[in-house]
């Protein structure tokens, strides 16, 4: 279907809101589709994770009307039913929908908004062929073919592609497109070729097992101060990161109309005012409690949480980081703290 | 399933001022919905998240408890610029409001118990929940022996006059008041919380201390208790963190794995010795 593209997007554009991989400015990033020419598959990885569809950067929680003074009206959102198709997500970004579906739905309270939209949408994803020198996903449970997270799933054949209904609603989907023809022996057998390759092409493998109970009791430990040193604190690691779902909330009140709205933004917890009390007080007041709380976040308090890594091994973190404070590097030294002890130990 | 983020709407009631300075008052708030009011089933200890929409939203812990019906309490310092918006309120005004979150005291492990309430500063807000719940008619002869140390710095920071007054009249609660300074026509004890604490030397036998207070009162208190021999789990903390949800969404009032805005805002000293020191 590799020129139907287009012929899907015109079948299904009008009953969703079909999300694709787009270039603008310089930059692949995940946008609703005007034109189906428009849509980039040959990319790695787009720059901002396709979670910002699901947890946009800015959220409207509520809009309200006032009497000048005082609310009057408090208006829910409406749009939450809407039908979403996300096309040409990677299997990192689509693993992380699972991620943020479970902290979305842990507890008492459940985020009806983010949860209402990841019901309503569909994910067709797409294998990485050729994975980047900053790809880890194999590290972390994942793989460059996996498919379980997917309702659709693709495989590019070059001159083709190779197209699999995994979940029954992507089953139910793909019965709707007609044009599709039966996938023969051989190209089921190149995609698993494709897939073997795939995986052997990773420059890259963490030792990551019982990683939660390596750093849960070296919270004191100096290498933090180490890790730390580089940090400038811009953000980007958890701004840009699949798994990453901290959020303000501010009001804007448009005085002049009686009306406003409460809306949620993306924050992150490498920033100061993150954790600063209205006292003054700080709990985590330097870069090097700020830079552990990020990393025994997604490797020690996710484990404890949901048993499992809070990770897909994107890469964007070590990729996009102005200062190359690469995670990779971050977990081999936590890995040899043991080391070093037991060294220490018997020497 | 509702949208967690939308307030309930109350109004208003009335509005003291519990200092002599003026930087912190009691707001009453009525729910504009009978039923909303109804369901709002809380138990002294949790908080809420109110807010003057369109200026924004705060958590606030409930100074009231369940057992004053109608209406409920919170009592607000003047610090940031929700708090402030808070402070120029009027009656009748709108107040939306979010909860009741967090675990709250744990009433149910403390009956059967001594109860030592210790307060410091305006962190008595829920710990005058605590008391007015556990002096109640129906609730009572579920606990012992209750005394309350009450700790301020000055006498025109002591809040909640009326009800202190009323507690000082009972003859089944011990009622002490310090000040750090002494002042004139002070009649009650003076000098710190800790060392307050450490002259009545309340008993660890079948007690439960419940601690809530500045940190360095709170620090220095601890040190007393232990001294006392109150083991760890008898010992309670009510922490307060920056919030924006609170619900456990927003991520910033995380303790290691856990969230004082679902996980607490109460743990026991046990509790908190088995996080990382990070609040």
């Amino acid at each position: 279907m590799k020129n139907e593209i287009g012929k899907l997007y015109i079948e299904l554009g009008e009953e969703f809101n079909f999300y694709a991989p787009i270039k603008e400015k310089g930059n692949l990033i995940f946008k609703r589709v005007l034109n189906p020419d428009d849509i980039v598959l040959d990319y790695l990885n787009s720059k901002v994770p396709p979670k910002e569809i699901l947890f946009p950067k800015m959220e409207v929680l509520f809009e309200y009307k006032t009497d000048g003074k005082d609310v009057t009206e408090i208006i829910e959102r409406t749009d939450l039913d809407e039908k979403n198709i996300i096309f040409g997500i990677r299997p990192c970004d689509a693993h992380s929908f699972v991620l943020l579906e479970d902290f979305f739905a842990f507890g008492d309270y459940q985020d009806e908004i983010f949860l209402k939209k990841r019901a309503n949408t569909i994910v067709i994803g797409i294998g990485c062929n050729t994975p980047k020198s900053t790809c880890f996903c194999t590290s972390v449970e994942g793989h460059p073919f996996m498919k379980d997270d997917m309702d659709i799933f693709l495989v590019d054949l070059s001159e083709k592609y190779l197209v699999e209904g995994v979940s029954e609603k992507g089953k139910e989907l793909m019965k709707r497109l007609k044009w599709l023809t039966d996938a023969k022996k051989q190209d089921i057998q190149k995609a698993e070729e494709l897939s073997k390759q795939a995986e052997e092409s990773f420059e890259t493998k963490l030792d990551l097992k019982d990683i939660d109970k390596k750093l849960d009791p070296n919270f004191e430990h100096p290498i933090w101060a180490e890790i730390s040193d580089i940090c400038i604190g811009c953000g980007t690691c958890s701004f840009l990161c699949p798994t990453c779902t901290c959020f303000d909330v501010i009001d804007e009140n448009d005085q002049y109309n009686n009306k406003g709205r409460r809306i949620r933004i993306w924050d992150t917890c490498q920033f100061c005012l993150y954790t600063l009390h209205t006292s003054g007080h700080n709990p985590r007041d330097s870069c090097i409690e700020r830079c552990r709380n990020r990393i025994l976040h997604k490797f020690c308090y996710y484990p404890e949480n949901y048993n499992t890594l809070g990770c897909v091994g994107c890469g964007r973190c070590i990729q996009l980081c102005p200062v190359n404070n690469d995670l990779r590097a971050i977990i081999e030294k936590v890995n040899n703290i043991k080391k070093e002890k037991e060294e220490k130990i018997s020497a | 399933m509702p949208n967690p983020y939308i307030p309930m709407l109350t109004t208003v009631k009335s509005i003291v001022s519990e200092n002599k300075v003026n930087d912190i008052k009691t707001l009453e708030l009525e729910f504009k919905k009978e039923e909303e009011y109804k369901n709002f089933n809380y138990i002294p200890g949790q908080f809420a998240e109110i807010s003057l929409i369109g200026k924004g939203e705060c958590p606030i812990g409930i100074a009231s408890s369940p057992t004053e019906e109608g209406s409920i309490k919170f009592t607000i310092k003047k610090m940031g610029t929700v708090t402030t918006r808070f402070h120029n309120c009027e009656v009748g005004d709108a107040v939306g409001i979010r909860g009741p979150c967090g675990n709250g005291w744990p009433i149910e492990y403390m009956k059967g118990k001594n109860i030592v309430v210790i307060g410091g500063g305006f962190a008595f807000s829920t710990l005058r929940s605590l008391v007015v719940y556990l002096l109640d008619d129906k609730y009572r002869k579920d606990y012992k022996e209750i005394t309350v140390i009450y700790g301020n710095r000055d006498s025109g920071e002591v809040l909640y006059q009326d009800v202190l007054e009323e507690w000082k009249k009972r003859d089944d609660i011990n009622v002490i008041l310090t000040i750090d300074r002494e002042e004139e026509g002070w009649t009650e004890r003076v000098g710190f919380v800790a060392p307050v604490v450490k002259e009545v030397a309340p008993s660890p036998n079948n007690a439960i201390a419940v601690v809530c207070g500045p940190p360095i009162m709170i620090k220095t208190t601890i040190v007393v208790l232990e001294e006392l021999k109150f083991k760890d789990e008898q010992i309670l903390n009510s922490l307060e963190m920056r919030m924006k949800c609170g619900i456990g969404k927003c991520g910033r009032c995380n303790i290691g794995n856990k969230y004082v805005c679902i996980d607490g805002p109460v743990f026991s000293l046990a509790e908190l010795k088995k996080l990382p020191s990070e609040y």
